[in-house]
């Protein structure tokens, strides 16, 4: 059925399709539309799970977890200062190996205190074990989540499904919901392991007393993430067979022929067509990277992609202060052993969604073919 | 393409009301795209709306920087600098004004439309909630959404006094004056 949905409201959607046993959440600005959808479907009697008003994000996190590790599908949401107050939890939930899907908005980490979008919060929970997918618009939001579900309850690993503060997550667009039949026939009842006995309770998180008992969590982890890839493609094809919509780990347009391949994740990606298509009017060999998966990261896809190609644009909504954007530096460490050795311009732009308009993509593709060697630093992009 | 910018004050129903005119160009079969500039929502404050519509899937995902039209809830935001610099050329501006158009000299040479949708909210009884009857003289102006598929949003999106609301958007629609120089409507 075609609907008009927000972003936040087609993760709700997805999230009540999904059947999400238990959804324990907090809100804030600009995920609260997850939340109060959820509760008004709750109040509606639509929801299939319960919802749970917990008074902060790490023990949403911490309930998400123990729910899991008893066996139960779980779901929450946050954004900015809520995942970073989340962070200790991140660790345990992967540590644990418990599947949980969580929507993550983008939006700026105080201070100053701000609402736009700014992926550096996501970002920053880069080393935590947890899956990431950056979707663009209101339907792979709703897509990713279903196939977030297969993909961590088959590989064990938590994910999180990231959509752009405002830009995705207020944009109100039509899109497409599916049946329920269907979603019940590609994304079954969970069937996971129970593994916390409510009768005889214990401590879950066990404890080692050598690096040596250590290391084999870490590694293990670590070879799982690896063989997530494969389940995150063959996920991908399977949906994309039963509903006509896929995305792969990352997507490349028009790269072929390109002397300048654009790098984008998120909802600046929509945009970058448009700006592409405008580029190639004018008879410029111009292409487009977008990066979904962040973790694991897509190097062979990226590798395949940047063959031959001489100049890559990154543009970052994110900055590590004291490096650069993390995008481009995740795409030049993919890239150091490889054959594809593209010079690599790094661009900020999009700060606290600061707008970033199809002419100013259009203004950095055009800096770019025109400069000899890239700058050591990124280049900031302060509006138009 | 068609972008469509609104202009008013918390309280005004200036959000619901670029979700019902989304609403009813999907029905009619095109594609809207709609957002609200969010963070400062309270009652009084300046806020706006945004409205995209096109015969194919948007993918800008950006803010509305030139509008084809421009629609003020609240005439004291108007900037007739700004108008002038952005709309764009064949757009309209509607504005919700007790006084009629020649009122607004710094923007001569527009096509101007203005409805009094103040005065016909508290006709109606429903206050500030000025929406419908501004949504019911963007229908006149404009010309590309048939008032029964307005009505049929409305009924199924305001929250209460649902009959106001349809007469206040049929009020609205009637009351509308002045489209552009020297060509009544």
């Amino acid at each position: 059925m075609r609907d008009l949905l927000s972003g936040n409201y087609a993760i709700a959607e997805a999230v009540r399709m999904a059947k999400a046993q238990l959804i324990p959440a907090y809100p804030i600005t600009p995920q609260t539309p997850i939340y109060e959808r959820l509760s008004e479907m709750e109040s509606q009697g639509t929801l299939p799970g319960v919802m749970v008003r917990v008074e902060s994000e790490h023990s949403a996190m911490a309930m998400c977890i123990a729910a899991s590790l008893a066996g139960v599908r779980v779901f929450t949401a946050t954004s900015s200062q809520g995942l970073a107050l989340m962070h200790e939890m991140l660790h345990f939930a992967s540590g644990n190996r418990v599947p949980v899907v969580m929507g993550c908005v983008n939006r700026v980490l105080a201070v100053p205190w701000s609402f736009g979008s700014d992926q550096t919060d996501t970002l920053s929970q880069r080393d935590t074990g947890w899956m990431q997918f950056y979707c663009e618009d209101n339907q792979e939001a709703f897509d990713t989540v279903i196939q977030a579900y297969r993909i961590s309850e088959a590989t064990m690993l938590p994910s999180m499904v990231i959509i752009d503060a405002f830009f995705n997550s207020h944009f109100i667009e039509p899109m497409d919901v599916p049946d329920q039949r269907l979603i019940d026939l590609f994304l079954p009842q969970a069937t996971l392991p129970e593994r916390f006995d409510l009768n005889d309770p214990a401590f879950i998180s066990n404890v080692v007393t050598s690096g040596a008992q250590f290391l084999p969590f870490r590694e293990r982890a670590f070879t799982d993430m690896e063989k997530a890839k494969e389940i995150i493609r063959e996920v991908d094809i399977e949906y994309r067979a039963q509903f006509g919509r896929g995305y792969g780990m990352v997507e490349t347009v028009q790269t072929k022929d390109a002397q300048l391949v654009l790098v984008t994740s998120g909802s600046m990606t929509s945009t970058a067509r448009m700006a592409i298509e405008a580029l190639r009017d004018k008879g410029l060999k111009v292409g487009l990277l977008k990066i979904k998966a962040f973790r694991p990261f897509p190097s062979r896809e990226v590798e395949d992609a940047l063959q031959n190609i001489p100049k890559v644009a990154v543009i970052d909504r994110n900055i590590s202060i004291g490096k650069e954007g993390i995008f481009c530096q995740e795409l030049k460490s993919a890239l150091y052993n490889s054959t594809a050795r593209p010079r690599i311009y790094g661009y900020i732009a999009g700060l606290d969604g600061l707008d970033v308009s199809p002419e100013i993509i259009e203004n950095i593709c055009l800096e770019v073919l025109g400069k000899e060697m890239p700058d050591n630093l990124p280049i900031w992009v302060k509006g138009n | 393409m068609v972008e469509i910018k609104f202009y008013g004050r918390g309280g005004q129903g200036l959000v619901i009301a670029a979700q019902i005119l989304a609403k009813a160009y999907f029905l009619i079969g095109k594609y809207p795209q709609c957002y609200s500039l969010f963070g400062g929502e309270r009652r009084g404050a300046p806020v706006m709306s945004f409205l995209r519509v096109d015969d194919k899937k948007i993918y800008l995902k950006c803010e509305i920087k030139k509008p084809d039209r421009s629609i003020f809830f609240a005439p004291d935001l108007i900037d007739e600098d700004e108008i002038e610099r952005t709309l764009k050329p064949g757009g309209f501006v509607l504005i919700n004004t007790p006084f009629d158009r020649d009122h607004f000299k710094g923007i001569q040479g527009l096509r101007v439309a203005v409805v009094n949708a103040s005065a016909i909210a508290q006709e109606e009884g429903i206050g500030t909630a000025i929406n419908t009857a501004m949504l019911g003289s963007y229908c006149r102006v404009a010309g590309d959404i048939p008032m029964n598929v307005l009505e049929e949003v409305i009924r199924s999106s305001v929250p209460g006094k649902i009959e106001e609301n349809v007469k206040s958007a049929l009020q609205g629609y009637t009351m509308t004056t002045r489209i552009s120089e020297g060509n009544d409507l």
